[in-house]
């Protein structure tokens, strides 16, 4: 249940923001997309909005909100859980409810707002996607969300980390069928998230080399991974000295996509934008490296896959 | 350069019917004579102009997003296993970009029609349809839930929508004007629809689907499109739509359309449990109307994926099914709903979509206005044509598979009653050279001399199941791709687009509207024709 | 009997789904040996990494660390896997019939989306025990899975018949969005249990934390589990019953759904 930012822009009266902090993450996404903005079925703009904030502290974001509801670390799931049952009518014990931090009444009351709300929007953040629970925390939201469509209109989308993590996402499906945690080795794609991603791969050890983009794996995942880069043949692309090309075999120097480079970025609601490069610079770009590293490849004796 | 010979040729754009002559080629047209060039025997085999796709989801944000929401279905799909000619990937409901070119072309078809394309992510579809090889491709572009032409249309200023439609087809880079559940989608945008011609449009008071339908139709005519107006019309899916698609095919005036998947709007009964086929007033009426074209929407029996700019109607199913749904809205654009799907023949609905589909086509009595679609992927899956090609021209075998209709159904449809069987020419006709020209490429869908060469070559056989599957010899722009039956040579497609006439002065009139309602540059909204590979303008006559 | 000894543990996964009784049945000694299994993207022998010794039949046995080795028992229909020491992802998935036993331990997804046979692991099990692989409506829908020691994460996803039992303790999310069979938990779970459950039971010798969205229906001796007791019991597994004893206290859920699922928690006299 998704939509691009601009139907957010123009009509939406119910903004619920969960496990993440827009004010200071994207900062633009308050002004360009959501709650400042006037809409065309929103003629007055904040005023015509609620924003309501769900996290488990009270961040910068909070004083932008009409309604802060701090949710207990790590208590995200059963608060989501119980507002599925709420919007369907379904009892739920008071005393049971205490341990998310919240009311009973508190729940009843957003259950309220998401249901007679004319165009409800979640945005749910790292906070909701990468705790306790991962996967099943953002198939909650996504499920709330599908299931307020008996009453209203609800869409809900991820507030996606740094990077074109959406575009590679959106590559990947039309390549391979799937997004991510895709395995080639038998020569068509297998997904299965966990065996095939990358963190469990370098995790487990399972790889012996690895080819870095657009990433810096070398500051954002475990050590155990880390550790695993470290042990076996690394190649990674970009422009600077990151953490993870400070330990890889090899770091080509490519041209900064959008800066030096053209390309194409993917906004968060999957709508491609053009990069037009303002300078140029003496770096080719990743796309090139990818080439000529494949042309290269391709002169070396064949690799037949074993298949299915 | 080469002589395709002792093949019985059907090329019935020029009255070719199953004749054995030579097909000479050189660069990459079809010619009147070579000398010295490669011939290919085609001895007890049929030589047939490639197939054309009117109506196909292969490529774009959609059809994207429902690819991620069926793992299930792709780990039972057919791997398309990485070579040196080959790019891997997967077959199935939803084939993988790549996989799609691989198994068009595998099966002798060399032209497809995208049929959805917001404008809002057109750079998106024209990556995939890049690396969609083989197959040249045209896509239609998604306008009758424009909000920018719907506010025009509410105003009655038809003037300047003309030039605003114009500049969009464009801004797409796309080659037709697509209209879905035209108002519907807008009215979905609050969670309503608009099922009837006269509806009200949640969000605007003067305007009612029926106009919309008209007044686009009315202005893609004007723009003299070489495709006319692709109409998915209201109401589609639900039992008694047939009244909304017969009012529909009246509201048109006379313009031209083209009429999508009308297998889905052929419907009688008033609830599910008595639907029934209504085939026959649906095809009666439209056998008198020469400015429509459509195409089957047949439905086969299995699991699929359905994809539709059509959101309300998706979340209906979405109830129905219990199952999976997914719905991504494109700002002041349109909608699109992806919602898992099997048909089986022990349902009675199934049964009468299977049985609509097929009726249509043998009911419907000229061939050059009537096209064979499954609106891949809702009905089936593209490469389930040759099925549907066995159904329409075996009579003995359609009356097996009538054995497991349940019998209140049959009651219900009017299949068991005709004994049409298709010759091959008429398959010849609505597999490519009534499409070709539904969709005015004039160089393809025929083998005269001029053409552009694409051929499939098939031996000839009692299994035309079969026969159609596993084509002896493609060829597209000359270049022989499949031979004895296997890819031989993977060649780019190329991107056919539209150029009508706009007035450049409407950009100003777009431009502080745009930046009004949308969430990016207006500078950065219409692709650029660089990103469309192997790009083809096509300039109407002012 | 087949015995496959593994000559080193392979540096990256080995996919081997030919140590299965129904591929090797009917082989001779030098088919078997020629057997193609993955090693990451090359193909390899399989008496490239095993030594190979006696008569291919429904037996097989496989001795070492074989905790890379994935995909073995895959889709098994008869006979007999044992694995004397660690097995690696998928043992025994989407088998129907046959029996797998694993002296050590197991990585994740062991028996997904089987649909009959027993399997049964001495040691610990990794995480999606009998689970539907990604997108599947559905998990396991028959047979049983026995683990003596832990199990981790969504443990019975989307099952639909068939028991697991557990002798030590689970991680979170068991029996997600179950739809039926059964799940016993001797050594208790963490967090999430049953959720989004619709139907099904599961089992607790140790009181468990469970959802909100879960509702509690009192004191409740079900016969049914004197069944599964007298099944379990030769295996290793202890299920009280006798009302002397104590009671299960009867919760309902989940109410999210809203499933009629139902979760036993033993509390002693």
């Amino acid at each position: 249940m998704s939509c691009t930012l601009g139907e957010v822009k123009n009509r939406a009266d119910l903004i619920i923001y969960w496990g993440g902090n827009p004010a200071e993450c994207h900062p633009r996404h308050f002004t360009k997309y959501t709650i400042m903005q006037k809409g065309k079925y929103v003629p007055n703009g904040r005023k015509g909005r609620t924003m309501v904030l769900v996290d488990i502290r009270e961040t910068p974001s909070a004083k932008a909100a009409d309604l802060f509801l701090q949710v207990r670390p790590a208590k995200d799931f059963e608060t989501l859980t119980i507002l599925r049952a709420l919007i369907k009518g379904r009892r739920v014990d008071a005393a049971a409810v205490a341990e998310t931090g919240l009311t009973l009444e508190q729940l009843e009351d957003l259950a309220h707002r998401m249901k007679t709300c004319r165009f409800g929007v979640l945005f749910f953040g790292m906070g909701l996607s990468m705790t306790r629970g991962k996967h099943m925390n953002s198939a909650a939201a996504l499920t709330l969300a599908a299931e307020l469509n008996a009453f209203t209109k609800f869409v809900t989308m991820p507030m996606r980390g740094h990077g074109n993590v959406t575009g590679a996402d959106v590559v990947m499906r039309y390549t391979t069928a799937y997004p991510f945690g895709v395995s080639l080795s038998r020569g068509y794609p297998r997904f299965n998230p966990g065996e095939f991603s990358t963190i469990d791969l370098l995790v487990r050890g399972d790889v012996d080399a690895t080819l870095v983009l657009g990433a810096d794996p070398g500051a954002t995942m475990p050590q155990p991974a880390i550790d695993h880069l470290a042990r076996t043949p690394t190649i990674v692309l970009d422009p600077k000295v990151t953490h993870s090309s400070r330990l890889a075999r090899v770091h080509i120097t490519t041209a900064a996509t959008g800066i030096t480079a053209p390309g194409t970025v993917y906004r968060m609601d999957e709508v491609p934008l053009p990069l037009r490069p303002p300078l140029s610079g003496p770096y080719p770009s990743d796309e090139d490296v990818l080439k000529r590293i494949v042309a290269a490849v391709k002169r070396k004796p064949a690799w037949e896959p074993a298949g299915v | 350069m080469l002589r395709i010979t002792g093949g019985k040729v059907y090329d019935p754009a020029n009255n070719i019917n199953g004749e054995v002559r030579d097909v000479c080629i050189s660069g990459g047209r079809v010619v009147a004579a070579v000398e010295d060039a490669r011939t290919i025997d085609a001895t007890g085999m049929v030589v047939f102009p490639g197939g054309v796709d009117v109506h196909t989801h292969v490529a774009g944000a959609a059809l994207n997003f429902a690819r991620g929401l069926i793992p299930e279905q792709h780990r039972q799909a057919a791997p398309i296993i990485h070579s040196r000619l080959r790019r891997a990937g997967l077959g199935g409901s939803t084939p993988t970009t790549f996989a799609t070119g691989y198994l068009y072309a595998g099966m002798g078809w060399t032209t497809v029609n995208e049929a959805a394309v917001p404008i809002l992510s057109a750079k998106h579809t024209h990556e995939e349809l890049h690396d969609t090889p083989i197959v040249d491709k045209t896509c239609c572009v998604l306008m009758a839930n424009n909000e920018i032409l719907l506010d025009l249309m509410e105003a009655g200023e038809w003037e300047r929508a003309r030039h605003v439609m114009a500049w969009q087809v464009w801004a797409a880079k796309a080659y037709g004007v697509k209209a879905v559940n035209p108002g519907g989608v807008a009215a979905w945008k609050w969670g309503k629809d608009a099922k009837q011609l006269s509806d009200p449009i949640a969000g605007y008071s003067n305007i009612t689907p029926g106009q919309i339908v008209a007044g686009l139709a009315r202005l893609v005519d004007e723009l003299k499109l070489p495709h006319p107006l692709h109409l998915h019309c209201n109401n589609l899916g639900a039992p008694g739509n047939v009244t909304t698609t017969l009012e529909t095919m009246k509201t048109l005036e006379g313009n031209r359309a083209h009429l999508a998947h009308l297998q889905y709007h052929a419907y009688g009964g008033d609830d599910w449990s008595n639907i029934s086929s209504a085939s026959t007033t649906l095809a009666d009426a439209f056998n008198a109307c020469p400015n429509l074209t459509t195409d089957a929407g047949a439905v086969l029996f299995g699991n699929t994926v359905t994809v539709t700019a059509d959101g309300p109607w998706q979340h209906l199913l979405y109830q129905l099914t219990g199952k999976k749904w997914a719905n991504l809205d494109v700002e002041n654009e349109t909608g699109c709903g992806v919602v898992p799907y099997a048909y089986k023949p022990g349902s009675p609905a199934n049964a009468v979509q299977w049985a609509v589909g097929l009726e249509l086509l043998l009911l419907i009595t000229d061939p050059w206005r009537v096209f064979l679609t499954t609106d891949h992927p809702n009905g089936a899956a593209f490469w389930r044509y040759p099925e549907v090609i066995r159904l329409l021209m075996d009579l003995d075998f359609r009356r097996e598979q009538l054995k497991a209709i349940p019998d209140k159904v049959l009651k219900r449809i009017i299949l068991p009653e005709l004994t049409r069987q298709y010759t091959l020419s008429e398959i010849a006709v609505i597999t490519s050279a009534g499409p070709a020209r539904a969709l005015g490429l004039s160089h393809k869908g025929h083998l005269g001399v001029g053409a552009d060469a694409d051929v499939a070559v098939y031996n000839e056989s009692a299994d035309v199941a079969h026969m159609f599957s596993y084509p002896r010899y493609v060829i597209k722009g000359g270049e022989v791709v499949i031979e004895e039956g296997e890819l031989r040579n993977v060649v780019e497609g190329r991107g056919f687009v539209v150029k009508p006439a706009y007035d450049e002065t409407v950009e100003g009139y777009l431009r502080p509207l745009f930046q009004q309602h949308y969430t990016m540059s207006f500078d950065n909204y219409p692709v650029a024709p660089e990103r469309v590979h192997g790009l083809q303008v096509v300039e109407p006559a002012p | 009997m087949l015995t496959l000894t593994l000559k080193e543990s392979p540096h990256v996964p080995l996919e081997a789904e030919v140590i299965s009784p129904d591929v090797v049945a009917n082989l001779t000694p030098g088919e078997v040996r020629a057997l193609p299994v993955l090693l990451g993207k090359r193909r390899c022998r399989l008496d490239d990494w095993f030594d190979v010794d006696g008569d291919a039949g429904d037996e097989i046995e496989v001795r070492g660390d074989a905790s890379k080795v994935k995909w073995i028992g895959r889709g098994m229909t008869r006979g007999r896997v044992t694995v004397v020491g660690n097995a690696g992802t998928h043992l025994g998935a989407y088998m129907t019939g046959g029996s797998v036993e694993v002296t050590g331990s197991a990585g994740d997804w062991v028996g997904g989306e089987m649909g009959g046979g027993t399997i049964r692991v001495r040691g610990d099990a990794g995480g999606q025990l009998g689970a539907a692989y990604r997108g599947s409506p559905s998990g396991m829908s028959g047979g049983t899975i026995l683990v003596g020691g832990s199990a981790g994460i969504e443990l019975g996803m989307r099952m639909k018949r068939g028991l697991i039992a557990v002798g030590g303790k689970v991680r979170d999310f068991a029996g997600l969005q179950m739809k039926g069979g059964t799940i016993v938990l001797t050594g208790g779970a963490e967090i999430r249990t049953g959720a989004w459950m619709a139907r099904g039971t599961i089992v607790s010798l140790v009181p468990l934390r469970l959802l909100p969205t879960f509702a509690a229906a009192g004191p409740y001796h079900p016969t049914f589990l004197r069944l599964y007791a007298r099944h379990l019991r030769p295996l290793g597994f202890a299920l009280p019953c006798e009302p002397h004893e104590g009671a299960y206290r009867r919760y309902t859920g989940d109410a999210a759904v809203p499933g009629k699922g139902e979760v036993l928690v033993w509390q002693p006299a």
